[in-house]
């Protein structure tokens, strides 16, 4: 008995210091996870052609014109064209919180902003903002019939950049919220900043969201 | 057999399970490393087929210790590795598709207390964690303990499980039981940041490193 929980003893030290050494960036053995196949010359002048020809065919599929850069996690917006950065603004991305639908015990709206790639689809000045379901329920309010009581004017600032699905980019009257993650999804900006990627953004412009 | 079991041990850490070495930070892509060049034209056409549709990916470059979030071929973000180690790698050939994103603590609105509620933030992601993948892929992500004894007593005890599962399966010669695994250790802000990134389906591209 003595000497098999002496032997365990020897199997967890080795273990330990295998992990010690790991941890400590020194290599453990030099086993490799990409095998190249045997190469020539000539073969790999071949490979070397075709490396820069796929560098070439993937710098062309980069946005040429400015293009939006969202980051959600740090609520920055940037308007970028190539490497150079136009435009650093801070926004308001969304909370991530949840709402239950009322009468759907499985429905619920997830305040998320969207991420992935997407486009400049309409460009509006003075929007007004059509309130849907949620922005009643989350005020405790009845969700009006008439589409007529659902108009606000005036809370979306002065311009709006639609990328699809009831998102937008638009202004805000809450500026000190600026930096936080706090909206429904859409992305908020102050008045300046929006006013600037109203004029650098077309429709089609592509917006990345991460 | 004190002798035996320890040299069984020692043996065992260091056959080719292929943990790899860390990697050099500064490993780049010239024309007489036929390797590295192999490995990354293989990965820009995997990517080239990514960069064509409108969506952002990750690639996981473990020749340059780097997680970049791309789209079009643009670099939007980048999360350095400070560690990683790895088993199978040598199965992954393509894209990866995330199942699911990890789990994240969401708050829920009440509409009887307001709509101004506390919302979540990268503070709120989780700073160890498993990204699983469509095709037979485990991603292992822990955060830098910072010296934290109890941290670093349970990632390295995961991290054992996963070793002693794979040896294991080594022993029985049933290696189809064990997918390519991937631990990466980052800084914990960076842990979360990937965490709050990844969404469901988003793909996944690994760069191998070579010799």
């Amino acid at each position: 008995m003595k000497r098999v929980l002496l032997s365990l003893w020897y199997v967890v030290i080795s273990l330990f210091l295998v992990t010690l050494v790991q941890s400590s960036g020194l290599p453990l053995s030099d086993a490799v996870t990409a095998q190249p196949a045997s190469i020539d010359h000539a073969g790999l002048q071949t490979l070397h052609v075709r490396y820069k020809t796929l560098v070439k065919q993937l710098t062309q599929l980069m946005p040429t014109q400015p293009y939006i850069l969202v980051d959600t996690a740090r609520n920055h917006l940037y308007i970028k064209r190539g490497d150079q950065v136009l435009l650093d603004a801070l926004a308001s991305t969304g909370s991530g919180t949840i709402l239950d639908k009322p009468g759907d015990s499985k429905g619920q709206w997830i305040f998320d902003t969207p991420r992935g790639e997407f486009t400049v689809q309409s460009r509006l000045t003075n929007p007004v903002w059509v309130k849907p379901d949620w922005a009643f329920i989350e005020e405790g309010l009845e969700v009006p019939k008439s589409q007529a009581d659902r108009l606000e004017s005036g809370v979306l600032g002065e311009y709006a950049l639609g990328f699809g699905k009831g998102y937008f980019i638009h202004g805000t009257l809450y500026t000190r919220l600026l930096g936080k993650n706090v909206t429904h999804g859409c992305i908020r900006l102050n008045d300046d900043d929006l006013k600037s990627v109203y004029r650098l953004a077309k429709v089609g412009t592509p917006i990345m969201i991460f | 057999m004190i002798f035996l079991c320890a040299v069984l041990s020692i043996l065992l850490s260091l056959t080719s399970v292929s943990w790899a070495a860390e990697p050099d930070v500064t490993s780049t892509v010239g024309i007489t490393d036929s390797g590295a060049l192999q490995e990354a034209t293989r990965v820009l056409e995997e990517e080239l087929k990514l960069a064509a549709r409108p969506q952002t990916y990750m690639i996981i470059d473990l020749a340059s210790n780097v997680i970049l979030i791309k789209g079009r071929g643009v670099e939007l973000h980048r999360i350095p590795i400070e560690s990683w180690s790895a088993s199978h790698l040598d199965q992954l050939m393509t894209a990866h598709r995330l199942r699911e994103r990890p789990p994240v603590n969401r708050r829920k609105i009440d509409p009887a207390v307001g709509a101004e509620q506390e919302p979540i933030s990268l503070g709120d992601m989780p700073t160890t964690y498993t990204l699983l993948f469509s095709s037979p892929l485990r991603v292992l992500v822990f955060s830098n303990t910072n010296g934290n004894p109890w941290q670093w007593t349970v990632q390295r005890g995961r991290a054992w499980w996963r070793r002693l599962t794979v040896w294991g399966n080594m022993l029985t010669g049933d290696q189809t039981l064990s997918p390519p695994s991937l631990d990466l250790t980052v800084s914990r802000e960076h842990a979360q940041s990937l965490a709050w990134t990844v969404v469901e389906g988003m793909p996944f591209l690994i760069r191998r490193s070579t010799p």
